[in-house]
């Protein structure tokens, strides 16, 4: 790669669970994010119980930063069943959420596009959900399925310099190293890293396993990123990407 | 109670309930205490964790070996190039 190669500068972070005890425990770190990054994503686990008034405080904190935010929407953030509530709040507060959708960051050297869906359980390849037995079993296994069409639909007109996948569970298992494999299924889904694989993003970034492990790659050779914050073990992690390098 | 049932117990009770819902804490039960591992965000969420579980179980001892995740965040020291999609080497 040319030293004089455009790099566009993504920041990613994922499952702060925002609630009263941790307000202003990262406005101060974010303070130094519009030097160091283009765009702040936030791969789900906004907010730790799907509360308004979590997800009020994630707003105070994050969206202030000087960056644009773009999230997508975790496990947690569904808890109380509040999640289109919690999307029009985070919304008003000019924080993007993405679930089947995609957006397109604009900056100096490029145009930042950004795939994202939440997804869903399932599992991989040897230990994976099937598609068979009682109707909840069925119901179960037809939500992760879904969970990666929605992902897919998230790329179809995506036109940018830099594509990003942006999940909450994880699209593979080399970033769940650290879980124990038998809740591997509860953490990801195959077909997610299918999805990215087909889109041929240039990035997959997720969060969702706290003892999982940074860095991964799907079997098309995508880089994945597992951003939780407990794995990156600071405010957020950057990664830059060189434009014009699609072939 | 069986040991592996009261552990399990004590995992689903920090997992379901509304002042925790900590879903990665693991209770390991030695001899007549129980010993916490895994990750919260804050001193205040660990202090909920020992809270349900003495509710549930104030006969036993806690051994707290907890990890607080986001109790001193800061930003990073640096950034990583990731390389361009030309020298992605995929899985045949």
């Amino acid at each position: 790669m040319n030293v004089d190669t455009p790099m566009v500068r993504i920041a990613a972070v994922g499952d702060v669970h925002m609630a009263d005890d941790l307000r202003g425990r990262y406005s101060s770190a974010l303070a130094a994010l519009p030097d160091q990054a283009d765009v702040l994503l936030v791969a789900g686990d906004l907010t730790q119980h799907g509360l308004l008034e979590e997800a009020a405080a994630f707003v105070a904190e994050f969206a202030p930063c000087g960056v644009p935010v773009v999230t997508v929407l975790g496990n947690h953030d569904y808890h109380s069943g509040r999640e289109s509530m919690i999307r029009e709040l985070l919304e008003r507060g000019g924080i993007t959420v993405l679930e089947g959708e995609n957006t397109v960051v604009n900056t100096p050297n490029g145009r930042i596009g950004v795939a994202g869906a939440k997804g869903f359980c399932l599992g991989f390849t040897g230990r994976c959900a099937a598609n068979f037995g009682e109707v909840q079993m069925k119901a179960f296994t037809q939500h992760g399925i879904d969970s990666a069409a929605t992902l897919r639909q998230a790329f179809d007109d995506l036109d940018a310099d830099v594509r990003v996948a942006l999940t909450h569970f994880a699209p593979i298992t080399e970033t769940l190293h650290g879980e124990p494999a038998e809740i591997w299924p509860f953490l990801g889904n195959h077909l997610l890293g299918e999805a990215i694989d087909a889109a041929e993003a240039d990035l997959a970034i997720h969060g969702h396993a706290h003892s999982g492990t940074e860095r991964g790659t799907t079997p098309g050779g995508v880089p994945v990123r597992n951003v939780a914050q407990p794995v990156i073990q600071s405010a957020y992690a950057v990664y830059e990407l060189p434009i014009g390098a699609r072939v | 109670m069986n040991t592996q049932h009261a552990r399990h117990k004590l995992e689903q009770a920090v997992a379901n309930d509304l002042r925790t819902n900590e879903l990665g804490i693991t209770v390991e039960m030695i001899g007549d205490r129980i010993v916490l591992r895994g990750e919260v965000a804050s001193r205040e969420r660990r202090d909920a964790v020992l809270t349900v579980l003495h509710e549930k179980a104030p006969e036993i001892d806690v051994t707290d070996e907890l990890v607080i995740s986001a109790d001193d965040v800061r930003p990073p020291h640096g950034s990583e190039v990731i390389p361009p999609a030309h020298e992605r080497t995929p899985d045949v």
